[in-house]
């Protein structure tokens, strides 16, 4: 979609702050390339994810080539593209946490919330991801919440990520 | 580079990533090297090659770094090449064949990945098969400036796509086709339809507009099945995509490939007699005026020597002209060539955008701009430059270019002929002057001009000699791909012979017209004329590949043999004479142009000698036709019609809309060729941005599919020229009424 097609005041799905987060965050970083990464996050932290309305809007105010900002979100596996859950559950599978027992860990969060890792309860409560080294083995097995650490937490005790307090999304 | 260096003394270095339009990157490192006194092998690509520099190339260690190399290339590689449409001409099956281990220790499953992902209509990317060297990425995103193809994700999750639902739509998309040099990359209409070992490919230029882009055409069982760009020195071999996909014109139902009289059936030799002995009665009756010949300057250079013998000898001096969609004519001494084009410090577009007209010259300029800070200027009805070629234009009234062209010199030069073509126009105001300026710079200029307006011919001629020293040249963009094949042989390429054969025509003068490849109807820009003169003339023959506008008016039809159906020789833009070999045989009964024209001179009783003889680039210099000097005088350029209210129509020459029919690019062809400002449509009530209208002229109108494009002036309709079903030569003058009409379901 060219500038023209869009006007200054976007598609209806988009939403009305967007536009000035981006002029916040064109501000900190003069650069449209860097100023990218602060816009996506902070949209991020609102909705939990990135629609694909987001991204055309921050290559529409930022002017960027959507193409380079679709190459961006899809490079950092923090951004997500999916739906995702109001509880974000990381489990560490490096080194430490696997011998810790994080496979087992990972496979009893799979059966009790009847997810594979990857995907989102039908309820939108939970996502289950994997991680790569969180560096803390001295929390192995690692977990995080919407990003905040937890841990150990050996295989049986899964249930503590699931009842892990979390406020807002704020907070991820 | 190192690479380069190499090549230069023959040493071949293996090379995936690099290429010397796009630069160093160093992402593939298949060119590792041994450069004594480096520590580690380098990669030749990102290396700069310097005095007293050793390199080995054969060294153990750089060849165990290659082999390295090809096995990491190879671990996600399927092992589909029998069914590969690049396999058998794959750089990858090259090296590691002539690189590589025989055997693979990645026991490993394989990631798997999309085979056939379409990121356009045309092109299929099969990741599995990418080594992510990233040329296609930096061809669309760096060197055309159309960022449309992208990496997605990270490390061995890394893929080349595209936007979802976001398809290439850039002229130059099917360029990467030729640049990947593996498999991953697939041209759609080529998919599974021939092997390196079954099919004729040979060293041809395409056939589709004036550049003459040097090319390969791959032929099977006498068709043809693909067109690929070919590198030539100087030139990198880039295609536009209405080029490289229009190859199956040849093939396309519309196609002539049977002889008719009067509308019906017969046999090419029948035909060739009957018209031989009608030219034969009436010669003797009439004499030779009474039979004309126009060429359409689509035709080789031998079949238009072979015309113009015709004319002369066997009708006894007939009269012969060409039939261009423009009505300017361009002065044959300022023509200047692409090699010119890099080593001029302006270029100015003159009425053309060269991305519509001429598209592999857009990426020529634009690489000038890159490179060496080619300055551009534009002046036109319309913007003409874009986002992707950044200059100064000027945007005039329609039909003022050549009064703004001499007044903007005459503003800035003293000298008599400047002054003489700017007699009687109001004085250059302060931008004029500036373009002036511009235009007198020291230096090199080079001038894109599409034909339009006449009088820009003698507005050229004076800024040519106003510039005096400093080289001035001229670069046409208008077809007919092949004009200036008649100005080889001596037909006349000006617009006033034509149209007064075609007055002759309508008033009776003539008898007989044989129109070879030439369809004035739909190109010659007095379209009133040459439909009367299709209309009045007793009789009018036609040798060609497409059937014209007015086919029913025919007393016979003669079918010829096309492009790549034959050896033949071409002129391009340049004057630069291009020979290009068959790959496919000529369908139905057409035959050459020449073996009919024979057949003709042998019915008429004066048979044609030594035809073959003759050689194309007898006299030339350099493949290049000898200019004539500049002469003449200069006259004063008429001053600019008057504004009137309404809309007013201009116009121009697009590729994309005016190629030979095909089915293969018919899927990207664009329906609603006519232009106009987005606001304006909006006006029209035509909210959602484009739908048919109607223009009209007085008594005259025709109904065309218009499209926003914010480029094009407010008040203005851009109409293209010579296509078929969208008379605009035969609107008359400038100012349009514009109604919007109702869609009509076609089903």
């Amino acid at each position: 979609m060219t500038s023209e097609e869009l006007g200054t005041g976007g598609a209806p799905e988009w939403n009305p702050e967007w536009a000035s987060w981006a002029a916040a965050a064109r501000e900190e970083f003069p650069r449209a390339q860097s100023a990218l990464m602060p816009f996506l996050h902070r949209v991020q932290t609102d909705e939990g994810w990135l629609r694909p309305e987001a991204l055309d809007a921050a290559a529409h105010y930022l002017e960027l080539p959507r193409q380079y900002v679709e190459s961006v979100v899809s490079f950092y596996s923090l951004f997500r593209t999916e739906v995702t859950g109001h509880r974000t559950i990381h489990v560490c599978m490096s080194l430490s946490c696997a011998l810790a027992g994080s496979d087992a860990l990972l496979h009893n969060l799979e059966e009790a919330l009847g997810v594979r890792v990857g995907q989102t309860t039908p309820d939108g409560a939970y996502t289950l991801l994997e991680a790569e080294c969180l560096a803390a083995c001295d929390l192995a097995p690692a977990c995080q919440v919407n990003l905040r650490y937890v841990g150990p937490v050996p295989p049986e005790r899964f249930q503590t990520l699931l009842e892990e307090e979390v406020s807002t999304r704020e907070d991820a | 580079m190192v690479v380069d260096a190499a090549a230069t003394v023959g040493i071949d270095i293996p090379v995936y990533c690099y290429h010397q339009a796009l630069g160093p990157l160093g992402a593939c490192r298949i060119c590792l090297v041994e450069i004594e006194k480096m520590p580690k092998l380098m990669t030749a690509c990102t290396t700069a090659a310097t005095d007293g520099m050793v390199v080995h190339t054969q060294s153990q260690a750089a060849e165990k770094g290659r082999r390295g190399i090809l096995e990491f290339l190879l671990i996600n590689h399927p092992l589909d090449c029998p069914i590969c449409d690049k396999g058998g001409e794959c750089f990858l099956q090259d090296y590691v064949f002539q690189y590589g281990a025989g055997q693979a220790r990645f026991e490993e499953a394989k990631i798997q990945r999309h085979k056939e992902y379409p990121v356009s209509p045309y092109i299929l990317v099969d990741q599995e098969r990418c080594v992510l060297c990233q040329r296609c990425v930096r061809f669309m995103g760096e060197y055309v400036g159309e960022e449309e193809l992208l990496m997605d994700g990270r490390g061995v999750h890394t893929v080349i796509t595209n936007v979802p639902g976001i398809p290439l739509t850039s002229p130059f998309s099917g360029n990467v086709i030729d640049l990947c040099p593996v498999g991953a990359l697939l041209s759609e209409p080529y998919h599974y339809r021939a092997r390196p070992w079954n099919i004729e490919r040979e060293d041809t230029y395409c056939s589709q507009c004036p550049v003459g882009c040097s090319s390969s055409v791959t032929g099977r069982d006498g068709q043809v099945v693909r067109l690929e760009g070919r590198p030539t020195p100087g030139q990198w071999g880039w295609l536009c995509d209405h080029g490289r996909f229009t190859y199956d014109f040849g093939a396309h139902p519309t196609r002539l490939t049977e002889a008719r009289l009067d509308g019906e059936p017969v046999t090419v030799g029948r035909a060739a007699q009957v018209l031989g002995q009608r030219l034969a009665a009436v010669v003797r009756e009439h004499g030779p005026d009474a039979v004309a010949v126009l060429t359409g300057g689509s035709h080789t250079v031998e079949d238009h020597y072979a015309l113009r013998r015709f004319a002369d000898e066997v009708l006894g001096g007939s009269r012969a002209g060409l039939v261009k969609p423009v009505e300017a004519d361009l002065p044959l001494a300022l023509l200047g060539t692409f090699a010119e084009l890099d080593q001029s410090d302006t270029v100015l577009l003159l009425g053309t955008d060269p991305y519509e007209s001429a598209p592999v010259v857009h990426l020529a300029l634009r690489e000038n701009v890159r490179r060496r800070g080619l300055v551009v200027k534009a002046l036109g009805d319309r913007h003409l430059l874009r986002d992707t070629l950044a200059g100064e234009e000027w945007v005039v009234e329609p039909g003022g270019m050549a009064a703004a062209l001499a007044a903007a010199t005459a503003g800035v030069s003293e000298h008599p002929d400047a002054r003489l073509a700017a007699e009687g126009l109001a004085p250059a105001d302060e931008s004029l002057v500036r373009l002036g300026q511009a235009l007198m710079e020291p230096g090199a200029l080079t001038v894109l001009w599409d034909g339009r307006e006449q009088d820009l011919a003698p507005a050229l001629v004076a800024l040519a000699r106003a510039r005096g020293e400093h080289p001035t040249r001229v670069l046409p963009t208008f077809g007919p791909r092949n004009w200036l094949a008649a100005a080889r042989v001596g037909i006349p390429t000006d617009y006033e012979t034509s149209r007064r054969i075609l007055m002759d025509a309508a008033d009776g003068r003539i008898q007989v017209l044989l129109l070879w490849g030439a369809d004035p109807v739909r190109d010659f820009p007095d379209g009133d004329l040459a439909a009367r003169a299709l209309e009045r003339c007793p009789e009018v023959y036609f040798g060609g590949v497409f059937p014209p506008d007015g086919a029913e008016l025919l007393a016979g039809v003669l079918p010829t043999a096309a492009w790549a159906e034959e050896a033949g020789t071409y002129v391009n833009m340049e004057g630069r004479l291009q020979t290009g070999r068959g790959a496919a045989s000529a369908p139905g009964q057409a035959r050459p142009t020449r073996n009919i024209l024979q057949a003709v001179a042998r019915a008429y009783g004066t048979p044609l000698r030594k035809l073959d003889e003759w050689d194309p680039y007898e006299g030339t210099v350099d493949d290049r036709l000898v200019l004539p000097p500049l002469e003449g005088s200069v006259r004063p350029v008429s001053p600019p019609p008057a504004a009137e209210s309404g809309f007013r129509l201009i116009s121009g020459l697009e590729v994309a809309l005016t190629h030979d029919p095909s089915e293969v690019a018919a899927r990207t062809k664009e329906d609603r060729p006519a232009r106009m400002h987005p606001a304006d449509l909006a006006d029209l009530g035509l909210l959602t941005g484009s739908g048919p209208v109607e223009l009209s002229s007085g008594d005259r109108s025709f109904r065309v599919g218009v499209r926003g494009d914010p480029r094009i002036p407010r008040g203005r309709v851009f109409v293209p020229r010579g296509l078929r079903g969208v008379p605009i030569n035969r609107l008359g003058g400038i100012a349009v009424a514009v109604r919007a009409v109702e869609e009509v379901a076609s089903r």
